[in-house]
Order: structure tokens, then sequence, then C-alpha cells
């Protein structure tokens, strides 16, 4: 007789690490799919034992980290047991002298900024769900990202070094723990936003950078948006080396306003311009800021401090403080040039459908975060459709669409199953999406990681 | 590598070269000897390897025809650029060709609002500056072949320079690429907007040291030109001074565009050559460029200063205008060259370490430079920890060239062991290829040999370099798959 695969897994992490309990494994359902069995692994050794018996047996794994980005992609297939990376919570090294560190990924990035602060140091990357526990893993799996890539870049060019778990339970490394290294292939990017399709990610090695001595951000606001592009392209154009650029549509900059009791007049369009240096030189570059604004006829505020780190919080958080059933979060990259046409449309598509949207961008990067809301919960056991539902994949298709047009690319982060069933998460793949699928096979030729949600 | 056919008729690559020309024409393709032997090695002159014929396509197109009717044949192909590398990467098979995209060396598209640019893999490295410069804007990977060095290789190699520090390599500067695949297809990967749906593939590609395909046309990102620099030079008695500062400056909160430190025999050479006005009784000097906006470079100088001071330098000059400017950095872009002076021959390295570990590690290299007999002169992208050993030697005494190669190896050895890699720029090629189990697991190979059978399954792109053993796919593939519970207990079989 064969054993039965769930026992064995139980037997590798011990049975004061699991959960079964149907209650319990509600709780860490994707999209709607209960897994049969939560583990809490404590070392990669554990993770590797798991992967061979899920192999073998064919299991569908999908690996967690904080939970806070399980809505990213297609409904999966299946989910048979779901492997937390949250007793990985090791910071393994940190050589300041080096501008360096290594960590376990299930180290949240929050326990990780803190400890790296002491040193007065950071790591470079500011995705939302920092408060709620999103782990340096999970952040990896999706490339999530924040206002700061500007400056920055995503994890793409934070991560210098990764350990993972592949399929079939072989512990393997890429990169190094040097900034500069081109030995072999780059497999820290190919894990960076893969998704749990290729493997499971158990340790990242990240350069890092010292907290600048001063931040400052000037925040002002126009009365359309040609004159709003017009203020960015200058300050793109300018000498000015921003931290963050970041454009905020009337619905959003007027909601932050009325939460920070910030003194702005609504309904117009917003733009924050973050600068982060030595003392003198962030004074000077937001004297910079300023005088450009004033030209366009800008009407700014100066933030700096525990009201300055809010705004940013706000931007960074808003549209995942929408509840899970009211809400779509898409994001859009397109050309600097094309944020104001596509800003545009976004608003118009939602006025006309009577939907609420919530829009930031990254107007030096080209990428635009949508939150759509709605205003009565969407079915979520029934995913009935609603018309408010086939609203918003309306205006998701139309927007996609035009993005296309545009050569740039929209993508669903997070919406109600209802939505994901009808209209896909990723889009167009290109003309290179069969190069993805060999990898993908060639990997995971079972199909056991995150099978559906992704390659 | 899959199987070549059993029997080939005597005259098989005359055969193939003329199919070659159907394709190409008569300008496409080189077969006379006189002009191969130009292609028969790259920038690592050691090797030399004669390939049947070099071709010169002039698009995609022809580039996809090319590698189809290779495919077909099973004729292993080799890309080119300008043949600048030092790893080896272009050395080509005896029994394949080269593919030269020397001539696919326009300049498609200039975007300056949306920081873009789009080339053909010819374009010469410094021309897409010099195209973007009069708008203010410039490409930042500056490695020191630029006047020469193809963005094509640039892509292959994941080439760097010497701003490496703040302004990253060529993988964070490359957006899209068109690539023709081994079977032929061409494909688009990324594109002029950022964060394409799917894997990676932009960063599998850039550094793959054309073993995944050929690139044929490249979208870069350019950067608006920094408003001030500002170079300094310090002098130290001990090079752990020099490596103790670039710490120091970090703490402070400055990351300087560039921070290079040279020992005592590269600037005795090098002030030799070309007379920068190194102090050459100076242990190690360290250069570091601060640029951006002016009010910070102002701000930042000072503070740069004071950390000399605290680290015992014995000289700081800032260089007061920018021939100044212009000559520290002459005598650092020509260290390489100057070697000539002291030395016949010089065998140069690429390894990288955590730079707090340079005093350690050039310890150990004096102690191996005195057990092998041969002078070492270092210099090191002291910001990264990317070190250049130039190992001096004479080819003309027989043996030296061997034992200078088994010294660089011993360094690289060294690197590895301090938690480095065994290269940082130069890439891996057909030199370094026996190294890489010095970093890398069976397992981990068997990674990245996966990756390339997702691109290339039959192994024709490039072979020989990289991986310090031959592999199939089949073989590869095999140890990603697990028995299933039916074949284990017999019930079943797999086909």
């Amino acid at each position: 007789m064969m054993k039965d695969p769930l026992e064995e897994i139980i037997n590798i992490v011990g049975k004061d690490h699991i959960l079964s309990l149907p209650t319990q494994l509600e709780h860490y359902s994707v999209d709607g799919k209960k897994p049969n069995l939560t583990v809490f692994p404590k070392t990669t050794e554990e993770i590797s034992e798991i992967m061979k018996v899920a192999s073998t047996a064919h299991l569908a794994i999908t690996p967690r980290g904080g939970g806070t980005k399980i809505g990213f992609g297609r409904v999966p297939d299946k989910v048979d047991v779901i492997v937390c990376t949250a007793r990985l919570n090791r910071i393994l090294e940190h050589e300041a002298s080096d501008l360096i560190a290594t960590v376990e990924c299930g180290v949240s990035l929050k326990k990780f900024q803190a400890e790296l602060q002491e040193k007065n140091q950071f790591l470079a990357i500011d995705p939302p769900h920092v408060e709620l526990g999103a782990t340096v893993g999970g952040i990896i799996a999706t490339n999530d990202s924040g206002p700061k890539r500007l400056k920055f870049g995503t994890m793409r060019e934070s991560l210098i070094g990764i350990k993972v778990v592949r399929p079939d339970g072989s512990i393997v490394k890429g990169g190094a723990k040097v900034v500069k290294n081109v030995a072999g292939y780059d497999l820290p990017k190919l894990y960076v936003g893969s998704l749990g399709t290729l493997g499971i990610i158990v340790e990242g090695t990240f350069r890092l950078y010292p907290i600048p001595e001063a931040s400052k951000t000037y925040l002002a606001t126009f009365p359309n948006l040609e004159i709003f592009q017009e203020t960015v392209l200058s300050i793109l154009n300018s000498s000015i080396v921003p931290t963050c650029l970041e454009v905020l549509n009337p619905n959003l900059i007027g909601a932050i306003s009325n939460k920070l009791n910030l003194d702005l007049k609504k309904q117009k369009y917003a733009l924050a311009v973050r600068i982060e240096s030595l003392e003198k030189a962030v004074s000077d570059q937001i004297s910079k800021v300023k005088q450009i604004s004033d030209e366009k006829n800008g009407e700014g505020l100066l933030l700096e401090g525990d009201i300055e780190e809010s705004l940013w919080q706000e931007i960074r958080e808003f549209p995942w403080r929408i509840s899970c059933d009211n809400r779509t979060v898409c994001k859009a990259s397109i050309l600097i040039t094309d944020v104001p046409g596509v800003f545009q449309a976004a608003e118009e598509l939602c006025k006309k459908s009577g939907l609420k949207t919530y829009i930031s961008g990254r107007a030096g990067n080209g990428v635009l975060i949508f939150a759509i809301e709605v205003e009565r919960p969407f079915d979520y056991a029934q995913g009935s459709p609603q018309e408010e539902m086939l609203a918003v994949v309306d205006v998701i298709k139309s927007l996609r669409a035009l993005v296309s047009s545009l050569k740039g690319t929209l993508v669903i982060q997070d919406a109600p199953i209802s939505i994901k069933s009808q209209v896909d998460a990723w889009g167009d793949l290109g003309t290179s999406h069969k190069v993805m699928e060999k990898l993908k096979n060639l990997f995971d030729p079972y199909h056991i990681l995150n099978p559906g949600r992704f390659i | 590598m899959s199987s070549k056919p059993v029997t080939k008729p005597s005259n098989w690559k005359k055969s193939f070269a003329d199919k070659l020309l159907q394709i190409l024409g008569t300008d496409g393709v080189i077969s006379s000897p006189d002009e191969i032997i130009a292609y028969e090695c790259d920038g690592l002159t050691g090797y030399r390897v004669r390939p049947i014929c070099v071709v010169l396509p002039k698009s995609a197109k022809e580039v996809s025809e090319v590698i189809k009717l290779c495919d077909n044949e099973n004729i292993p192909f080799v890309p080119r650029g300008a043949g600048t590398g030092l790893s080896g990467g272009a050395l080509p098979t005896e029994d394949g060709i080269v593919i030269s995209l020397s001539r696919m060396n326009r300049i498609l598209e200039i975007d300056i609002p949306n920081q873009r640019i789009v080339v053909e893999p010819g374009v010469v490295n410094l021309w897409v500056t010099n195209a973007v410069s009069s708008s203010g804007y410039y490409y930042a990977p500056d490695p020191s072949s630029q006047l020469v060095c193809t963005i094509g290789g640039n892509v292959a190699e994941n080439s760097g320079g010497v701003h490496c520090l703040k302004y990253g390599v060529t993988t964070n500067h490359v957006l899209g690429l068109e690539v023709v695949l081994p079977d032929g297809e061409i494909v688009e990967v990324g594109g002029k907007t950022l964060d394409h749906p799917g894997y990676d593939l932009l960063g599998l590609f850039v550094g793959s040291e054309g073993l995944l395909g050929i690139v044929t046309k490249v979208t870069l990102r350019i950067l608006r030109k920094p408003e001030s620099i500002k170079t300094i030079l310090a002098a130290f008695e001990k090079v752990e001074d020099a490596g103790a500062s670039v710490s120091g400056i970090t703490a402070k909160g400055i990351i300087p565009a560039g921070m290079e430190i040279m020992d005592n025999l590269s600037i005795r050479a090098v002030e030799e050559a070309v007379q920068a006005g190194y102090p050459v009784e100076a242990g190690a000097i360290l250069l570091v460029e601060l640029d951006g906006p002016s009010a910070e470079v102002e701000a930042q100088t000072p503070l740069v200063i004071e950390v000399f001071k605290e680290n015992w330098a014995k000289e700081v000059r800032v260089a007061k205008d920018d021939d100044e400017r212009t000559l520290f950095w002459k005598g650092r872009k020509s260290a390489f060259a100057a070697m000539g002076r002291v030395s016949p021959d010089y065998y140069v390295q690429d390894g990288v370490i955590p730079r707090t570990k340079l005093a350690k590690v050039l310890g150990e290299i004096g102690k191996l430079s005195t057990k092998y007999g041969l002078r070492v002169a270092n210099v090191f992208h002291a910001g990264d920890g990317n070190l250049h050993p130039l190992i001096l030697y004479d080819s003309s005494k027989s043996g030296q060239l061997e034992k200078a190669e088994e010294l660089a190896g011993e360094i690289l050895k060294v690197c590895v062991d301090e938690g480095g890699s065994i290269t940082g720029e130069h890439g891996v090629g057909f030199d370094k290829k026996q190294f890489m189990p010095l970093m890398f697991s069976e397992e981990d190979l068997d990674t990245m040999y996966l990756i390339r059978c997702a691109f290339d399954y039959k192994g024709l792109c490039n072979p020989g370099k990289v991986f310090p053993t031959p592999r199939t796919c089949v073989e590869v593939g095999r140890t990603s798959y697990r028995e299933h519970p039916i074949e284990k207990s017999g019930l079943g079989e797999r086909f």
C-alpha cells in the first residue's frame, strides 16, 4: 500500500506545524480554493523533502509568505498543500560595510528594514502591504514595488543572490554575495516575478543603500492633465533627481487629504515629488521643483517628517484598503508620454459606468495603479454576474485594448473570482510565451507549483 | 549537443557555405583563409579556432534564415560583435560558423521624452551616448572598450564599467530585445515599457554570453546627464586605509558614481606610461567620482575629504577643472596598457570580492605572487568589489604563460573563498568555464542548463562555453523528473 502523501508531509514538518481542520484551512484559500493541508516548515531541507513527496504524488503546492498578494494571478487549477514560509524568518547576515544582507525569505520586510535601520541602511524597495506582513520571498515572487522604483528600481535591481528549492526537491542557488557578478545565468532575475511557479524561494541576498540624511516632498495640484504632464516632463528633463514622482487622481488625493487633513484644493490632479539626499541638496532641489510648479500655476505644500511618511504610506496602501470583496486592482505599464492619455481614459471609462476609481501613477516610470471600487460587494461564493461586475470587466477590457495599442501591458493584481473568471489576469504574454512555457515544463514537468495561476 | 549526420560528403563545408551565399550574397559570407583569420579569436588571443566561414547578415530575417539552415543541418554557430571580449566568448567552433553582427549597426529610434533609444546590435557603445548627448542624455554602462565594443556584445556579457555602483550594469539599462532563437524563430522580449508580464527572459538573456540566441534589436534606457561631476584623488600609505575609506564614504550616506583603487605597482606603471601626476610613493590611490545635482555634489565633497583624512590619507586632490579630471582618469583607464611598460606580457583577471575583504585578498595575492615568482599589479572597482589583477609574465620564457594562468586560477579561488565571484564583467566564456564548479554545485549548474535547454535544445548556439562539462538536454531534463507512484509500483512506465 502506498503511503498517504499528506501524512508523509505532516511527518516531515511535525504535527505542531500544520493546519488541517477545515475551519483553519478556510483562511488559506486561494481564490476560493481551499487546501487540504497548510504546513509551516522550519528549514530549507524540510521544504526539499516536501517537494519530493509532492513531485512524486503530483500534489499541487502553493507557496505562501505573508499571504498579502495571494490574489495575484489567475484562479489556480488546484490547491492541495500550502507551504508557508513564516518560520524561515532569520536574518542570516548583514555586512553593513559591504552594504549587503542575506535573509531567509519568510522574514517580513518590516522586520528586515527595522534591523537594517539600526545600521542606518535600508533595502531600496517600498511595496504595499508592509504593515500587514509582506515577506521578502513574497515580494520577490511577485516583483511588487512602490514609488521609490523611480530611483532604485524594483527587486530586479536589489536581489543579487538567491537560494530556491526546485519542484524536484533540489536546493539550488544563483548569483553571489557581491553586487557585480556575471558568472552563469542570472537566476535571481528568473525568480523575480515568477509567482512561485518555478520553485520555492528560501533565501535572498540583497544590495542595500545608506539611509539618506534628509527627505522632503513637494505636493502640488494642477487644474488639468496637460499642465500636469508638462510639469512632469520639465522635472524629468531637469537636473533634479527625485526619488519618487507620483501622480494622483482627484478621487485619490481627495481621500488622502481628508485622512491626513492636508490643506489642498480638491478635485484636481496632484503631483508628489520626493527628494532625498543631504539636507542642503534636498532644500536646493525642492526649491527648483517649486519653481517649476509655480510656473505652471501649481498650488503646493511642502511636507516633511511624519506627515511626509504618512502621505507616501497612503499612496502605497490606498488601493488595498478597499475591502477585497469590493475592489479590483490593476497595473498598467506604458510610456511616460502616454500617462495622461491612459489616465484620462481610465477615469472616463469608470465614470461612464458609474464606477469609482482611485489612480496613482509612477509618472517617471510609466506605471499606473488603478483601484476600482464597487459599492456592493461581489458575491464571492456564487460569483454570480452582476451589473457592476460586468461593468468592471468592460472597463478592464477597454483599458487593456487601449494600453496594448500603445505597446504597453495591463495586468490584474487583485480581483474577485467572478472578475478573474471573465478576463485574464495577465493578458497577452507576447511572442516569447512559448519559451516561458518550455522553462516551466523543464523546471516543473508535473506542474505542481501554482498550476494555472501564471505560466 | 545532438549528433552530426553519420556520414558527410567530403565537401560538406563547401556546400554549406554555398547555401549561406544563397541567403546572404557574396558580400555577406567570408570564407577566404586570409580574411577569416581576423575572426579566429576575440580579446582572449591565446586561443584560436578557424570556423567554416563567417557570415555578415544585415537583418533579423537574414539571421533567422542562417540559423534555420544551421538548425536543419546541425551546424553550431557563434555570435560575434566587435570581438573585444576577454573570456573567449566569441571563440569559433571548428565545424561551425561565426555570425558577425557588425553590419547591423543602425540607430533605429531616439525617443528623448520617454528616455529610450532603439539600436541594432552592431552599434558601438559610445555611439549611443553620442546620439543623445546634444539633448543632454547619455547611456550609463561604460566598459573600457566603449570606443569599439558593440551593444550586442554588451548584452551578451552584461558589461559593466567604472560607474556601476551608482548606475548598475547593462542588465539595468536594457528594456527590450528582439531575439532570433536557436531554432530561427524571431521573438520580442520586453519592450519600451516596463514590467512585461511573464518570466523575466530579458534578465536571463542579458549576460547569457551568446548561448540563448542572437539579439537583433535592443531597446535601452538613457539617462539625463548629471548637472555636476567632481573627481577626487587620495593617496594612502596602506591599501587597507583606501579600502576603509570606501566603506566610510557609503557610511556617510553617499553613493559615488565611481570609486577606483590602484596599488603601488599599477601607480608606477601608469606614471611611467602617461604621467597622470599620481604620487608614485603611495601604497594605494583611491579615485572617487561624485556626480548629480550641483548642490548635492558640493555638499558631499567636504564629507568625502573628511573620510579620507580620518583614514590617514597622505594627500588629497580635488580636480580643479575638466582637464585635471580627465588626467586623473587617464591614468586609471590606461592601467592595462601601461603594463606593457613594466612587462613584456600581462594576463588580466576579473574576480569579485566583498569590498571589505580587499586588504586580506591583496595580502593573499601578494603571497601567491611570491610563490609563483610573477609580479601582480591590482586595479580595483572598489565600489562594487570587482578586482582586476594584472599578472605580469614573459611569453618568450617557456612555461610562463601556463604559470600566469595557474596563478590567475588561484586568485579566483581566493575570491570565491571570500564569498565573491569568478567574474564581474568579462564573462565566463571559454576562459573560465573550468572554474564554474568553484561557485556552483552540480545541481546549480544543472538548473542553468535547464534554462539553456528551454532556448536551445540541440545546443548549437555558442557551444563549449560557460558550462564546465558538456551535457545534453535529455540528461539534464531527466533530473527534474521524479517517478510517479504508478511507475514505482511497476504498473506503468513513462514514454
